[in-house]
């Protein structure tokens, strides 16, 4: 238990309203959106400036509280979610632009800003930072830099880690670090500030970033494909790859989805087909335009049901709005919708699919699959009920044939949600014994004393820490 | 949404479906079209905070606590949370379930019983008694007490909602209801026969709205049938954790209505038609399904039910205006009815619509949420007003009481040049002299 001497320091400190104690809000920032795992902290405070990171570290060590950081709790691994309890570090009220630099290209925002917030603000100014996942709307940087996150875009443009230029930090020890800069170019040292990408809270608090920013494509077009197998579908991304165009967007929804999906925005999705893609060329407009036609040429290939252009821009933003809503959209059909997210090496998604189907089959189980099919990501996701501990149980032997199938074919178990709590046992089976054992050694170096995020990326043995696969499920509190 | 079963720590009448909570997968959609979020920053103000405080009590992990009411409170029940959630969740609806919980589990001492139960189940379930209430807040006007008031700022001494409740009062006329005939014929060729729902709020402080819409309905060729003894929807007493009179009075109503020989039942209070569209969950056990399905078929907003039918433009005068419009929380995210009103300003001739940023982020009036909280009401008002001023539309339309209330003091307040107009009014204007 938190000592109430420790309350009063951290909002001496803090303020008040940034230390919060009250079992309500501690029930509240438990969670993530990942399904089935739920823990209460002790505390949960927000610093609002660097120097705050390091007065919450400095008594969390000295109380021997775990510090768990988060920003909006989007996450779908688990990463921010406090298994061991201990303080929650909420870095939403750390939420400025400090700098648009337009000579240099970069951004440099707070950890808590929203992602689309920062979108829209390098937009204003003729810029584009082409990140964005899915929760764009809600999630912040810090988190997106954290997890490495990817989206949308990632087919052409990379993930949050292609952008980061510069971070700004608190490590264990609280010393304050900065690692990069504004230079385009940077080979000084070891890869410090690509350790933090994706470290998921483990290896410090990132407080500051600098991403880099690109001039915005000047032209666009959408082109919306429907299949009446979703093989096909797959079929016809390995060849727009191998064909050598790389559409910004590529993304895919199967039936399941679309029915979802079409259940809440309402825009005339047909529920009858198998899968649909959603592809964006962008660029410099005759390239564009050829593109735009050799996806076509393509598609009537491979006979696509129907293919359509979006009428405009704002009928182009309204489906990949509506694609952003699919996982949401499939928490309609059942309480429990467990998701992952297998990638593979883009020649093999066709396959893929064939899998899913085979192993939905086999463990009859409710399966909707979506993703960025374009960069081999895809979310199978089981709709379930965790309240079924035989169907929950099947969920994870699906989980598990799916994964082995993924690694031999060279894939992985996270194309862009990290490891949290949800894959480390799959982790430890893509890069073996001797690949944990080294991120082991890296972590003790940042954090000695296992202060930072513990529980995450790889078991400690401890059982609560397990994959939640694994525990059936179970809410621990 | 109404359970009979005991769940968890909720007491068995009215608790929420468990379904209804488990629903929620934490996505967090949610968090930023929440203002109250958006005030406090605090994750068991949003949406997704407060389906889960109603999960750990319905799982037994949290008894019902003084917070949970707070929440429950504290949301506006705008439901903008509603619109923005793909899974389908309710939280707003969850959050009035709460409500009523929250005085199951609290219940208020004697005198506080006793006003409350005179307002809600005596006073606001008769139009007599209201309309009789209203009667020295207008001898207040017209013997010139409010100007002696505004000027001396004698109410800055009493609490602050006292002052931004009198403040915010329109100079009132008399009540609308005794005036309108039982039926105004259609003019024009006939296209059908209307139901007219008046409102409590339109008949005592916006008596010019509601008349205009029956005179736009009667141009448009519908005959309207106003019963004179409509009760109250019942909005108020579910925003107050009132369901059993609330039940009461869609009961009154649906049978007043369903004894009508009419077409549609047309409301010009946003309010009003979600709480008359919601009757059929609200009434879900108390009355027979088809009855409910009849009723529910029939109602319409105004806005929804002119572009229904089709607008009869012929006739209609120029108005030179450039117009902005925000959206009422109950009609567009409570009904969905978003498209239809900016179609009707666009049809106006001479109107030039101007959208404004965030049109459908709330008002802050929320009922009698902008009195309680009145510091945060003006921080949610204020962020709308900035859009309004943005827009540099000379009239902002709207098209509920409540925003019309809390926009029309916001802009009085802020001196903005705005005339703050119904859509009802607006298209009134556009009607040929009677």
């Amino acid at each position: 238990m938190i000592s109430s001497t420790a309350i009063a320091h951290l909002k001496e400190k803090l303020g008040d309203a940034n230390v919060l104690h009250e079992k309500e809000d501690l029930l509240t920032l438990g969670y993530d959106s990942t399904p089935g795992v739920h823990h209460l902290p002790e505390v949960v405070v927000y610093p609002t400036s660097s120097e705050q990171v390091v007065a919450a570290m400095e008594i969390a060590e000295r109380e021997g509280l775990p510090l768990t950081p988060r920003g909006s709790g989007t996450g779908l691994s688990g990463g921010s979610v406090p298994v061991k309890g201990g303080m929650v570090l909420c870095l939403t009220r750390m939420n400025r632009i400090l700098e648009i630099d337009e000579e240099n290209l970069t951004a440099t925002a707070e950890a808590g800003v929203i992602t689309l917030d920062l979108f829209n603000a390098v937009a204003a100014k003729g810029l584009f930072y082409p990140p964005d996942p899915g929760s764009q709307k809600i999630s912040t940087l810090g988190g997106n830099v954290a997890e490495n996150a990817g989206g949308l875009r990632g087919l052409k443009y990379g993930v949050t880690r292609d952008y980061v230029m510069a971070l700004k930090g608190v490590l264990a020890d609280r010393s304050l670090i900065a690692t990069g800069g504004k230079s385009v170019k940077d080979v000084a040292g070891y890869g410090f500030k690509d350790l933090l990408v994706g470290s998921e809270g483990t290896l410090g608090i990132i407080t500051e970033i600098t991403v880099k920013l690109i001039p915005p494509p000047q032209d666009k077009r959408t082109i919306l494909a429907y299949f009446d197998d979703v093989r096909t579908a797959g079929e016809a991304v390995s060849r727009i790859i191998a064909a050598k165009i790389i559409p910004s967007t590529m993304e895919i929804m199967d039936r399941a989805v679309i029915n979802c999906v079409e259940d809440y925005v309402k825009i005339g999705l047909p529920r009858q087909m198998a899968a649909l893609l959603l592809i964006e060329v962008d660029g410099h407009p005759a390239p564009v335009a050829e593109e735009a036609a050799g996806v076509r040429k393509i598609l009537e290939e491979v006979k696509a049901a129907e293919i359509h252009v979006a009428r405009d821009a704002e009928h182009a933003a309204g489906l990949a709005a509506a694609r952003r809503t699919a996982l949401s959209a499939l928490a309609r059909v059942s309480p429990t919708t467990l998701l992952e997210d297998a990638t593979v090496p883009r020649s093999r998604l066709a396959e893929t699919f064939g899998e899913i189907e085979r192993l939905r089959e086999k463990y009859q189980l409710k399966v909707g699959t979506f993703g960025h099919a374009g960069d081999g990501n895809l979310h199978p996701t089981v709709l379930c009920d965790e309240r079924d501990h035989d169907e929950m149980a099947r969920a994870h032997a699906f989980y598990n044939e799916l994964y082995e199938q993924v690694l031999a074919w060279g894939g992985t178990v996270s194309g862009e949600h990290g490891i949290g709590l949800a894959k480390k046992e799959y982790l430890a089976r893509q890069i073996g014994p001797g690949g944990v054992q080294v991120m082991k050694r890296i972590k003790q170096t940042f954090d000695p004393q296992g202060l930072l995020n513990p529980g995450k990326i790889f078991d400690e043995g401890d059982p609560c820490t397990k994959a939640h696969v694994e525990e059936g499920f179970r809410v621990s509190h | 949404m109404s359970h009979t079963e005991p769940l968890g720590n909720f007491k068995s009448e009215d608790a929420p479906h468990y379904d209804d909570v488990l629903q929620c997968m934490r996505c967090g959609f949610c968090l930023p079209t929440c203002p109250t979020y958006a005030l406090t920053g605090r994750e068991r103000s949003s949406p997704r905070g407060r389906v889960a405080l109603a999960r750990a009590v319905a799982e037994k992990k949290l008894e019902f606590t003084p917070a949970i009411k707070e929440e429950a409170f504290f949301c506006l029940d705008c439901r903008a949370c509603t619109s923005a959630c793909p899974s389908g969740v309710r939280a707003g609806e969850v959050m009035e379930v709460c409500r009523s919980q929250a005085h199951a589990f609290y219940p208020l001492g004697k005198m506080g019983k006793a006003f409350r139960e005179f307002i809600l189940q005596k006073m606001v379930p008769s139009p007599d008694l209201l309309e009789t209430s209203m009667l020295p807040t207008r001898l207040y006007q017209r013997l010139g007490i409010q100007w002696l008031v505004r000027h001396l700022k004698v109410l800055k001494l009493g609490p602050e909602w006292m002052e931004k409740a009198e403040g915010m009062l329109p100079r009132l006329e008399k009540p609308l209801r005794p005036q309108l005939p039982l039926l105004t014929p259609a003019r024009g060729e006939k296209r059908g026969k209307v139901g007219f729902f008046l409102g409590c709020v339109m008949t005592l402080m916006y008596p010019n709205v509601s008349r205009n819409t029956v005179r736009v309905l009667s141009h448009q060729g519908f005959e309207v049938v106003t019963p004179r003894e409509t009760k109250c929807c019942g909005a108020p007493h579910l925003s107050e954790g009132d369901r059993e009179t609330a039940r009461q009075l869609a009961l009154f109503n649906l049978d007043l209505f369903l004894a009508q020989d009419v077409d549609y039942i047309v409301t010009d209070c946003a309010g009003c038609g979600a709480a008359l569209k919601e009757y059929e969950e609200l009434l879900e056990e108390r009355a027979e399904h088809d009855r409910l399905a009849r009723f529910r078929s029939k109602i319409r907003d105004v806005s929804e039910f002119l572009m229904e039918v089709g607008l009869r433009t012929e006739g209609l005068q120029e108005i030179t205006a450039s117009v902005t419009y925000h959206e009422p929380c109950h009609l567009c995210h409570a009904q969905g009815i978003s498209a239809q009103p900016r179609r009707i300003i666009r049809q106006i001739p001479g109107v030039e619509l101007r959208e404004m940023a965030e049109a459908s982020w709330c008002c802050g009036s929320a009922a009698t949420w902008g009195l309680k909280y009145a510091e945060d009401s003006r921080k949610v008002l204020d962020r709308k007003l900035e859009n309004v001023k943005a827009s540099g539309a000379e009239i902002l339309v709207t098209a509920n009481p409540g925003c019309q209330l809390q926009l029309a003091w916001g802009v009085r307040e802020a001196s903005l040049p705005q005339d703050v107009l119904h859509l009802m009014e607006l298209l009134g204007r556009a009607l040929p002299p009677d």
